[in-house]
């Protein structure tokens, strides 16, 4: 791996009053413009890992960098200058009255010349699709503006790492491929790090790598096509199993002899194609 | 419960330069005993439509009514107590509903108010924690101390410990894990079948709309551009196309086997299992 922009080493945490560690002894390196995508069942960990990247939970042991700098109270500030975070609710991430000194927020903690934030706030605003909001009250919008119009905050701030913690859990479909689309060229293109919580298997099969989380610690880090070959047994570690599977499974019901491997939507497009020209 | 709207409009900050009319005369049945979907663009009046349902929001004109009580601009709600015990809703965002000291006094909250001990409340508090799958050992926390999935349960748990008639959910399995969401879409489907709940959905989900609902609502800029089986719904992708909606992944799925031009479905199937099937008397045919 290149030089790893978040190291991860040996991390526990344990919320107050909590007898159950959220997390224990936590290892992960993620490459500068890696998309990684880390998956498990409700209560895992997840959301617990990513404030704890962010600064904004202190770990018991174990130690966090980010790019080459370790986390600590005194380089917190410029650390998170790095890093732009979607919660997964976004109520708990707003602060500006209106939406557009909302998406600027960020910009102007960064000291960015007025002009050029009006600018990178508009074109933020026009990449979900709120250009027309831009004077609401963001707590007056609807589940799927709310989310738009959070990570139109982090778009407009270009911070070298994207952390989204489900961002786009209530997004309509079009507006979840847009989305998706946007941050896959900021990754491709200008070569952002991003790291994707969520339980949408298609959303984690776009990542190069899969972390999965089960009750706090790490139990796999491989590549999507790895991770869900394990088939029903993504099922128990509380995650979905891939279309392509499914079908699979539903195929082999009529015994039909499917391919072991895993195949993607459009390779088993194409083996059912082979499959029916052979007969 | 019969469920009607008729020429609703709802106005947001009517007085105010922000003014927005999110339904538009808006005129719609949802058949008593169904399992009715509503989908549509984000933006479109779907959590809007949903809080008239037990008179959270009251239409600015016409009327909306359920069973035997009608709402208008000037009901009252002291007179919307018996209908709200009978119109469950889980809201979009978790946490607008959670409210109590611990998980299990939350979720207690409900048949407490309507009458049982607190011995009898807790016990059901109890039972629905497991249906929804929270562990036991958050049931003694702040519900706004849990992970985003756990605050879901605690509020579908709160909600169906109401017993209602009509259960009115707003994107309910946004923020489950999958396992999670198959199980909670399963519970939701057994109490329509064996209780004859009326369930109203919203979801982005065209899966869920395929595998679940018998009716579906299409919304777009607060209209009813269609009120029909789902079937119908996923009939036209180019009319999907145009209003900005989608597939269910089994009938996406079909059309680009279908393309191949090796292919001809005669239906369209919406589930996996319709998909399978289809495949199947397909392949047993040797291909087309
Ligand atoms: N503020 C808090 N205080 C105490 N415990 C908490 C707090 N927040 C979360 N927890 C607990 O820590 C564990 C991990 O929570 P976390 O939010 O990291 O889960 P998650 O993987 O993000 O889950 P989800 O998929 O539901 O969002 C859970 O058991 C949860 O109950
Ligand atoms: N409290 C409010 N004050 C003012 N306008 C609002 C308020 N709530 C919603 N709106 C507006 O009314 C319209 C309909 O909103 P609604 O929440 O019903 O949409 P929705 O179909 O549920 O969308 P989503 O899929 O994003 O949840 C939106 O344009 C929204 O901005
Ligand atoms: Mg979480
Ligand atoms: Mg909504």
């Amino acid at each position: 791996m290149q030089e790893p922009i978040i190291e991860i080493s040996d991390l526990s945490f344990a919320y107050p009053q909590q007898q159950k560690k959220a997390l224990s002894h936590i290892n992960l390196k993620v490459a500068a413009g890696e998309w990684l995508a880390v998956i498990g069942h409700n209560g895992s960990g997840k959301s617990t890992l990513a404030k704890l990247i962010d600064g904004l939970l202190t770990p018991q042991s174990g130690t966090i960098r980010v790019a080459g700098t370790e986390l600590t109270p005194t380089t917190l500030w410029d650390i998170r200058k790095n890093i732009g975070m979607v919660f997964q609710n976004p109520d708990n991430q707003f602060v500006g009255a209106n939406v557009e000194e909302d998406v600027a927020f960020g910009l102007e903690n960064q000291g960015v010349p007025r002009n050029e934030m009006l600018k990178r706030v508009k074109k933020a605003l026009v990449s979900v699709g709120m250009l027309n909001f831009a004077q609401h009250e963001p707590a007056r919008l609807s589940g799927g503006q709310k989310q738009r119009v959070a990570l139109a905050g982090v778009i407009a701030l270009q911070p070298r790492i994207i952390i989204m913690d489900e961002a786009t859990s209530m997004l309509d479909p079009e507006g979840r491929r847009d989305i998706i689309q946007l941050l896959k060229s900021l990754n491709k293109e200008k070569g952002f790090t991003v790291i994707s919580i969520t339980h949408d298997i298609e959303e984690a099969s776009l990542a190069q790598r899969v972390v999965v989380i089960d009750d706090g610690t790490l139990v796999q880090n491989d590549k999507p096509a790895k991770v869900f070959q394990r088939g029903t047994a993504l099922i128990e570690s509380g995650l979905d199993i891939p279309f392509s599977e499914k079908l699979k499974n539903e195929l082999k019901s009529y015994r039909i002899a499917v391919p072991q491997e895993y195949l993607t939507e459009k390779g088993m497009v194409d083996w059912l194609c082979q499959f029916i020209s052979k007969k | 419960m019969s469920i009607h709207f008729e020429k609703v409009n709802y106005i947001y900050q009517a007085d105010t330069p922000f003014r927005h009319q999110a339904l538009k005369n808006l005129t719609v049945s949802i058949p008593t005993g169904s399992y009715t979907a509503i989908i549509g663009h984000t933006g479109s009046g779907k959590s809007t439509l949903l809080q008239h349902l037990n008179g959270l929001l009251k239409p600015s004109s016409g009327s909306v009514t359920v069973a035997d009580k009608t709402i208008t601009a000037v009901t009252k709600n002291k007179e919307l107590g018996e209908l709200r015990k009978h119109v469950g809703i889980v809201f979009q965002f978790p946490e607008a509903q959670l409210f109590e000291e611990t998980v299990l006094k939350d979720i207690a909250f409900a048949p407490k108010n309507f009458g049982k001990t607190p011995a009898e409340a807790e016990q059901i508090a109890r039972e629905m924690a497991l249906l929804v799958g929270l562990p036991e050992e958050v049931l003694q926390n702040s519900p706004f101390e849990l992970s985003g999935g756990q605050m879901r349960r605690v509020a579908i748990a709160g909600i169906l410990a109401m017993k209602p008639d009509v259960l009115v959910l707003d994107e309910p399995t946004a923020g489950l894990d999958p396992k999670g969401r198959h199980e909670i879409m399963q519970m939701f489907a057994q109490l329509h079948s064996q209780k004859q709940l009326t369930i109203v959905l919203v979801t982005h989900q065209m899966d869920d709309v395929a595998n679940y609902a018998d009716h579906a609502i299409v919304l777009e800029k607060g209209e009813v551009i269609a009120s029909t089986s789902p079937q119908e719904v996923f009939k036209d992708p180019q009319w999907l196309l145009k209003h900005h909606l989608a597939l269910p992944k089994a009938t996406r799925f079909a059309y680009e086997l279908q393309q191949t031009g090796k292919v001809v479905f005669e239906k369209m199937p919406l589930t996996e299992k319709e998909l399978a099937a289809s495949l199947v008397d397909l392949l047993g045919k040797g291909g087309n």
